[in-house]
């Protein structure tokens, strides 16, 4: 096959040091671990202090992947982040810089939940186009920052974290190689997933800041209906473009939202709930960072191996939706 | 009871693990303790097991199982 397929050769990933549990946020909310446990199946997240911002924890699992992959160096970095440092400029910049890799090409993305693979293919463009023979492509979500802290729902289910994947150059008949992703949008979902104000929209100033919501809102049931729907359809379609039937599947790496919507999506599909792995128990989730997250951890645990035919998939506020297919190379975490 | 019904039985049996001799028709998804996530979860497999399209509101907690299954009844109805 031809050269400029994109192949993933690293992954790394970071968590702040925080871990917050159930029983943590029940001393501060009205709730409890068996209420946040059925609903959602997350057990523990992580909080960064205040001090931390989001290219902090994209730089520390960049690095990572750099490591995993044997490198120093890429040709351009894709940051998919809804939490940046600030809202003027894009925060990629800072961290190419912040790991020592230049001036290369760098930019953020912004598909909420479902960033992590609007990146993955924005790279994997990249390294299509020959623009980029290697790219850094991070999810890195600070949602600490924008939660309500009286909200017991959003609270118990964000958590923070940063991963990154190494994409290169490569033949597409080679494991790691990224099968053709398939991405999609429907923008009359918009308030469903939002933060309201501090937008040209809704603009923060003080003559109207009794009025405006600053955090991060969600309507969940009809997210989780939706989140269902469009993961199981995007996931057979990635699956259909890479000439697999669902029986071929051997892992659905999902965006962890919920584990009642891992679950519903896996049976949607008739894919047997074991090959679609869990991570968000010990991590909440992380929006744009879950799917690299969840890939290490399923790797460390020996649930994904070499040669898996792995579906990744997502879904996000916009409403954003994406899967993408590989065969799972050999490779080190760091 | 009408099919509609019975299938419905089936669907509780097999999503959410309710055995159909602990359900009346008269029961509510609050009384067996279905969540507001569950009634989303069983709009999703009860329009896949019928063949229908159904909303979000077309479900509601307070429902009893026959009225319930005639609600799934209308849905099927071509007009």
């Amino acid at each position: 096959m031809s050269a400029g397929a994109a192949v993933l050769c690293g992954l790394g990933t970071w968590l702040p040091p925080n871990a917050v549990t159930n029983d943590d946020l029940a001393r501060e909310l009205d709730t409890s671990d068996e209420w946040i446990r059925s609903r959602t199946g997350i057990g523990t997240r992580y909080v960064a202090d205040p001090s931390t911002a989001t290219s902090d924890l994209a730089v520390e699992a960049g690095r990572r992947a750099l490591k995993s992959a044997g490198t120093e160096s890429v040709d351009a970095v894709v940051l998919a982040t809804t939490t940046p440092d600030r809202l003027c400029p894009a925060t990629a910049p800072l961290v190419a810089a912040q790991l020592g890799l230049g001036t290369v090409a760098a930019f953020d993305v912004g598909a909420v939940c479902t960033g992590f693979l609007y990146a993955l293919a924005a790279g994997a463009g990249l390294i299509a186009a020959g623009t980029s023979d290697s790219v850094l492509v991070i999810g890195a979500d600070m949602y600490s920052g924008i939660l309500d802290p009286a909200d017991r729902s959003t609270r118990a289910i964000f958590g923070d974290g940063a991963g990154a994947v190494v994409l290169r150059s490569g033949d597409a008949g080679e494991p790691g190689a990224l099968g053709r992703p398939v991405l999609g949008s429907d923008g009359t979902g918009s308030d469903l997933i939002s933060v309201r104000s501090g937008g040209s929209r809704e603009p923060l100033r003080a003559h109207t800041a009794d009025e405006a919501d600053p955090y991060f809102r969600m309507a969940g049931k009809a997210v989780f209906r939706n989140a269902v729907e469009r993961m199981a359809e995007v996931s057979l379609t990635a699956a259909q473009r890479a000439g697999w039937e669902i029986g071929d599947i051997d892992r659905l790496i999902a965006h962890q939202a919920n584990l009642r919507i891992l679950h519903a999506t896996a049976d949607r599909m008739r894919l047997p709930r074991h090959r679609c792995p869990v991570h968000l128990d010990r991590v909440g989730n992380t929006a744009a960072a879950s799917i690299p997250l969840a890939l290490s951890h399923a790797v460390t645990t020996g649930e994904l191996l070499p040669g898996h035919r792995t579906v990744l998939t997502a879904f996000g506020g916009g409403l954003t939706w994406g899967a993408c297919t590989l065969r799972w190379p050999a490779l080190t975490p760091a | 009871m009408s099919s509609t019904y019975d299938r419905l039985v089936g669907l509780l049996a097999k999503s959410f693990g309710i055995e159909p001799d602990e359900v009346a028709p008269e029961d509510t998804f609050e009384s067996l303790e279905l969540d507001s996530l569950a009634l989303v979860e069983l709009t999703l497999v009860a329009q896949e097991e019928f063949g229908i399209s159904l909303t979000d509101d077309d479900l509601h907690a307070k429902s009893s199982l026959t009225e319930a299954a005639g609600v799934l009844d209308a849905k099927q109805v071509t007009v």
